[in-house]
């Protein structure tokens, strides 16, 4: 497994951004801002599953009209995520942050487009307040997981 | 000018003899997890702000009322604003000098300024006419003006504000 990583450090490109004293420094920071995107794009129909945010609208608008956003930045976050790991791919396969993230993340999108998709596009009155109130807050659980841990990989690697 | 400078450098110099201040710099898990704590808070606050430019725009949540928009994302963009500026300043506290010197951290605090500016003007200005087109999926030039200064504003304090540890320009 470690070899993968390596090989992948050892790619022209990873060293080019690796030994550039600001591309990756700017790709963290952009990193960082389509990560506010996707905070506001997951936080407006979290806040609604909780009766809050935009309670006078009906679920189902409000997650389709976040819905697109939600998408970008989620594209927005691997197209500045994966030139990052590519870069340091050694130090990352050793840094129990980045595989705490990585399962974070895994449970993240998986929740988001089965379990969360499914309670935030149902036709009105489908699910009770209770089911609500939980998809939100194990919404909100798990992206805020991935955020700490992604931002401890700098930290502590 | 130089006498604003001269002020500034004697609090950040007086704060950094502070005995919690050395503390706080002195602590190996202190500043890595308040940082943390600040890029949460930032989520909370940049994602409401940044919903309600899209709407200023006309780009997003077109079918929900300006006026809705707003008074529902305030008390979000208010917690997300108390959070990260008292995370931040303890950060600034804990190691003054770091960041005196520092030309992107002075970057991130101008464009904050700016930004905050830019919503007065909106309030102040383009409101006045909100019941015109608040339920309008369009909005006027000066609505569409102050989102887009908004988004690009707000996005210049998070890009500054995580350069801020590169400290490049330094003299």
């Amino acid at each position: 497994m470690y070899d993968y990583f390596a090989a992948i450090a050892s790619w022209p490109v990873s060293r080019a951004i690796n030994e550039s004293s600001w591309i990756f420094a700017l790709i963290q920071a952009l990193h960082l801002v389509a990560l506010a995107f996707l905070a506001g794009a997951l936080l407006v129909v979290d806040l609604r599953l909780l009766g809050k945010g935009f309670s006078q609208q009906p679920l189902a608008r409000v997650a389709r009209d976040a819905r697109p956003w939600l998408v970008a930045s989620i594209i927005g976050m691997i197209l500045t995520g994966v030139p990052q790991f590519i870069s340091l791919a050694t130090k990352e396969f050793e840094s129990p942050y980045f595989w705490n993230k990585m399962y974070f993340l895994v449970a993240a999108l998986l929740f988001t487009f089965t379990i969360r998709q499914r309670v935030t596009f149902a036709p009105e009155g489908k699910f009770g307040p209770g089911i609500a109130k939980a998809v939100a807050l194990i919404s909100i659980a798990l992206w805020t997981g991935v955020a700490i841990e992604g931002r401890l990989i700098g930290f502590f690697s | 000018m130089s006498e604003l400078v001269a002020a500034l450098r004697s609090l950040f110099e007086t704060v950094n003899e502070f005995e919690s201040s050395i503390a706080l710099r002195e602590s190996a898990y202190v500043f890595p997890w308040v940082v943390v704590a600040h890029v949460v808070s930032m989520c909370l606050f940049a994602g409401t702000i940044l919903m309600m430019d899209l709407r200023l725009l006309g780009v997003g949540y077109i079918q929900t009322p300006m006026s809705q928009v707003q008074r529902r994302l305030f008390p979000w963009q208010i917690a997300g604003m108390t959070l990260a500026t008292i995370t931040g300043l303890t950060l600034v506290y804990g190691n003054p000098m770091n960041y005196f010197a520092n030309i992107i951290f002075w970057t991130k605090m101008l464009s904050m300024g700016i930004a905050g500016l830019n919503a007065l003007a909106f309030h102040f200005i383009t409101e006045y006419t909100l019941v015109q087109w608040d339920t309008s999926p369009t909005p006027p030039f000066g609505a569409k003006l102050a989102g887009g200064l908004s988004i690009a504003l707000w996005a210049n304090v998070i890009l500054a504000g995580r350069l801020i540890p590169y400290n490049w320009f330094q003299n």
